[in-house]
């Protein structure tokens, strides 16, 4: 069951154009970033990176992690990698809840985005969304919760698809098991 | 100059562009493959009937709804502003920047702040707006609108763009789109961060949390959400849905059926101020009414709000496909457009438009909110006529003629000899009379250059029926023939073709004399009250012959007796009850034949001997959702069916469109359906419509004369008479 989920998560994922990866642990997952991150990397130093460390594994494996304030990182900084919250299967979405401003720039600016979901946490579909959804606006917080599918598009001239309008131009979703099973933590 | 003047021309300017017209063609044909493939595996009907009943809850909760949305949106620190037109809106933007001392305002799609003009009336006040978009800001820097609600730059080619982008940097671009965008990507980028405000559109106001729904795919939103202090969110009302499950499944919809994706790139929620560069964002709801609430209050045109904004009314409108939406539209364009247009802007901005409609009911097949567009469309056009006339030509045909039935059918038989000098013999000596050239030189051009037109048969139905012998011992059931001015007075053989074929299976046919016009010409161009007396003389008719079925070749006028009489003369209780009994038992010949007598297992195969092609009339696939029907019945009488592409696109008749309206769109539309018809290489067309048989007819036939076009029930009655 779980394993169609996850199979049918990439899949969807694959078909609207990021690249999906199951990787062993976060070491390999970090070795796989230091292959493909160019330039200025932005890393938001969320609770689930400070847990896992994210940040050192990655600038041990290479990997420009940039140490200031994410506003001044330039206005094309090279690449972000985050956790997610959750994943749903039917169209290969990553959820990311954004309050966070460094989570907001390290997935909007930079050229690529990699991201780290748990395989756990991928939904069947949209609808089975709404529970986590309804959970997040519990209190009367602010709150900004990103649905991420694919890379940026645009079909606006021409009608002829491109990718990399104003987002990210790559979607590099890893798959790393026991990251976290929970839905609203990243 | 006059704005019918301003109109027609512009209709005119549209058409000698076909550049245009084949992209939207070919982004039409493609959109039409892509939404199929994105709603494999789901049921269309249900999830559109679905998110009908949530946006008619949400319009009858509305008050209490947006009453918790801005409670909600408060708690988490926004200021709302509800503003009752968008001059108000544009104000408390335009304050807001003064106050903040903003330069620049960095801005995502939204069509609301079009309706608003509000980049018009930042800069009046020496604040820039940076549309970043990238087919907005194509349209701002050519200082156009957006003539497609998804794609605002669809009606623009790389070459231009590339011109634009080039006069903007100062630099030579080349038009190469993936180059343009990159471009566009860098240079946008600064707009960014160095904005004041960013200002989003909103997909939803999410009345439970208070927070606001995005659904976007290249990203900008979210960055004009983000970098700037200062976030306005410039919204309609009717954007209200009452919690995130309602948001979620119109996320479904919406996608699907805009561009053919399962989602876009981006669906972002945000409620509150969130933070930004440590300190909390000033995040600033202005919801607009500017209409809104006048149009959940028409009982005729509420459903309209229902509306998602997926632009797919336009991507198969073959009106749109034509002329493109800066004639097919105001700031809103296609079905919707017209109907927006008439609340936002007021009818008289909508007067010419509400015309443009064909009435081929594509938009309604594929509308995701299931709002009857046409019938809509239908309501305001009237109004335009009570408001502005419907044109001396009209007047005099639908009031003083049609309604004195002994008056009209009298003077279409005088007709059909006055036009002997016009008229001459379609091929063979026994052929029908057609009228290949019109006298009148000076509207040769709009009417007989492009088609023939059908000429008046000699004696019209009605006189001929008294003379047909029916041989039916103990019929199986009796049925009513309603036959229609098409088959009446056009093409009579097909009425007597259909009492041949039913005759066959046993059923007697009854002709009611006092029968009258089914109305929809008066009612198309605006004159319910011709199409209400007609509607009575029909019904009358029809309830003293007191017949089992009722049946129609024209599936116009089946609508018409089926629907419309009901609706007509609903506030005649002890009428609509008469034309409730009809209705019941009404229905297009060939679903009578293939669904109640089981035709085509009861005349068994013939076997494929002869190939036709076939076109499913508008009215009768989208009217009566019968399709399957005719093909069953050409199979059974020995024809194989080599199907055209687009077999349900339009023809172009459209009634009285083709002859007084639009006789301009007409000729591109039907164009398209010679193409396609020519391209099957196939002789002869089959179709269910005396109206689609009288344009395909036409103008086939000035392409190629040796293209038979006839009705399936010609064809069906052909194949009985061979089998004897």
């Amino acid at each position: 069951m779980t394993e169609n989920r996850i199979d049918r998560f990439i899949e969807s994922a694959k078909r609207v154009g990021a690249e999906v990866l199951r990787k062993e642990n976060l070491q390999e997952a970090a070795a796989y970033i230091a292959g493909k991150a160019q330039g200025t990397t932005l890393v938001p130093e969320t609770p689930l990176a400070r847990r896992h460390g994210l940040r050192a594994l990655l600038s041990e494996a290479g990997v420009n992690v940039f140490t200031k304030g994410f506003r001044e990182a330039g206005h094309l900084p090279g690449a972000g990698v985050t956790f997610s919250n959750f994943a749903m299967a039917d169209t290969g979405t990553v959820v990311l809840e954004s309050t966070d401003e460094n989570i907001r720039l390290a997935t909007t600016l930079p050229e690529i985005h990699f991201v780290l979901v748990d395989p756990a946490t991928i939904l069947r579909d949209n609808l089975a969304a709404a529970e986590p959804m309804n959970a997040f606006h519990q209190d009367a917080a602010p709150k900004f919760i990103a649905y991420i599918t694919g890379p940026s598009r645009t079909a606006d001239i021409e009608r002829v698809l491109t990718i990399g309008c104003h987002g990210p131009r790559e979607l590099h979703i890893l798959l790393v098991d026991n990251i976290s099973s929970d839905l609203l933590e990243n | 100059m006059a704005p019918e003047v301003t109109y027609k021309k512009s209709v005119e300017e549209a058409i000698g562009n076909p550049k245009l017209s084949k992209a939207l063609h070919l982004f039409g044909d493609a959109y039409l493959i892509a939404r199929e493939n994105a709603f494999r595996g789901l049921d269309f009907q249900e999830m559109r009937t679905e998110l009908a009943a949530i946006k008619d809850e949400v319009r009858i909760r509305r008050k209490e709804l947006l009453a918790e949305f801005i409670k909600n949106a408060e708690a988490a620190g926004s200021k709302v502003f509800l503003a009752k037109d968008t001059k108000e809106a544009n104000e408390y933007v335009i304050n807001l920047a003064k106050q903040k001392k903003a330069k620049l305002i960095a801005k995502s799609k939204s069509m609301v702040s079009e309706e608003a003009h509000l980049n018009k009336a930042l800069e009046a006040h020496g604040i820039r707006a940076a549309e970043t978009d990238l087919g907005e800001w194509i349209v701002q820097l050519a200082g156009q609108r957006p003539s497609h609600m998804v794609m605002p730059a669809i009606h623009m080619f790389k070459e231009e763009v590339a011109e634009l982008f080039s006069k903007e940097a100062g630099k030579h671009l080349a038009p190469e789109i993936k180059a343009l965008v990159d471009h566009a990507r860098e240079r946008l980028r600064k707009e960014y961060f160095n904005a004041d405000i960013g200002l989003t559109g909103a997909n939803f106001l999410v009345a439970n949390t208070g927070g606001i729904g995005l659904v976007t795919n290249e990203g900008n939103a979210r960055l004009c959400a983000t970098l700037p202090k200062v976030h306005v969110v410039f919204a309609g009302i009717h954007k209200l849905v009452r919690n995130i499950e309602d948001a979620i499944k119109i996320t479904r919809l919406l996608p699907r059926n805009a561009t053919g994706q399962l989602l876009t790139s981006y669906v972002t929620w945000i409620r509150g101020g969130v933070p930004v560069d440590g300190v909390q964002k000033e995040q600033h709801i202005v919801l607009i009414d500017g209409g809104r609430e006048a149009l959940f209050e028409s009982k005729a045109c509420q459903d309209a709000l229902r509306c998602i904004q997926c632009g797919a009314c336009a991507n198969v409108c073959p009106v749109y496909q034509t002329v493109g939406g800066h004639v097919f539209g105001s700031i809103y364009i296609s079905a919707i457009g017209i109907i927006l247009t008439a609340f936002y802007e007021g009818l008289d901005k909508a007067k010419e438009i509400t015309r443009a409609c064909i009435g081929c009911r594509s938009c309604v097949a594929v509308c995701p909110a299931k709002i009857d567009l046409e019938e809509i469309i239908l309501h305001l056009r009237n109004e335009v006529s009570k408001e502005y006339g419907m044109g001396a030509i009209k007047n005099v045909a639908f009031k003083a003629i049609m309604k004195n039935r002994g008056l009209f059918h009298n003077l279409v038989r005088a007709a059909s000899k006055l036009q002997l000098p016009v008229t001459q013999k379609n091929r063979s000596e026994s052929g029908p009379r057609i009228i290949r050239h019109l006298p009148m030189h000076f509207m040769a051009k709009d009417y007989t250059e492009w088609r023939d037109l059908p000429a008046i048969a000699e004696k019209p139905f009605r006189d001929q029926f008294g003379t047909i012998v029916q041989n039916v011992v103990k019929p199986l059931y009796r049925v009513g023939f309603f036959v229609g001015c098409g088959a009446d007075f056009v093409y009579p053989e097909v009425g007597v073709s259909l009492i041949k074929v039913l005759n066959a299976l046993n059923v007697e046919v009854v002709f009611p004399k006092t029968q009258n016009c089914c109305g929809i010409p008066a009612l198309y161009s605006g004159d319910t009250e011709t199409g209400e007396y007609l509607a009575k003389q029909s019904v009358q008719a029809f309830t003293d012959a007191d017949v089992d079925y009722i049946l129609s070749i024209c599936p116009t006028c089946t609508m018409a007796v089926k629907r419309d009489f009901v609706e007509r003369l609903a506030d005649h209780p002890q009428w609509s009850a008469k034309a409730m009994a009809l209705s019941n038992k009404t229905m297009d010949a060939s679903a009578f034949l293939e669904n109640v007598l089981g035709a085509s297992a009861k005349l068994g195969s013939a076997g494929p001997q002869k190939t036709v092609t076939y076109h499913d009339s508008c009215h009768l696939k989208r009217g009566s959702n019968v399709w399957k029907e005719p093909r069953a019945l050409l199979a059974c009488s020995g024809h194989r069916v080599e199907e055209m592409k687009n077999s349900d696109r339009c023809c172009g008749f459209g009634g009285t469109y083709s002859f007084l309206s639009h006789p301009q769109i007409s000729r591109q539309i039907t164009k398209d359906k010679v193409e396609t018809i020519l391209a099957t290489g196939v002789k002869t067309v089959a179709t269910d419509c005396p109206g689609c048989m009288i344009m395909l007819k036409g103008a086939v036939g000035k392409t190629d004369a040796t293209i038979r076009c006839a009705h399936t029930i010609e064809l069906l009655a052909e194949s009985l008479e061979m089998k004897k």
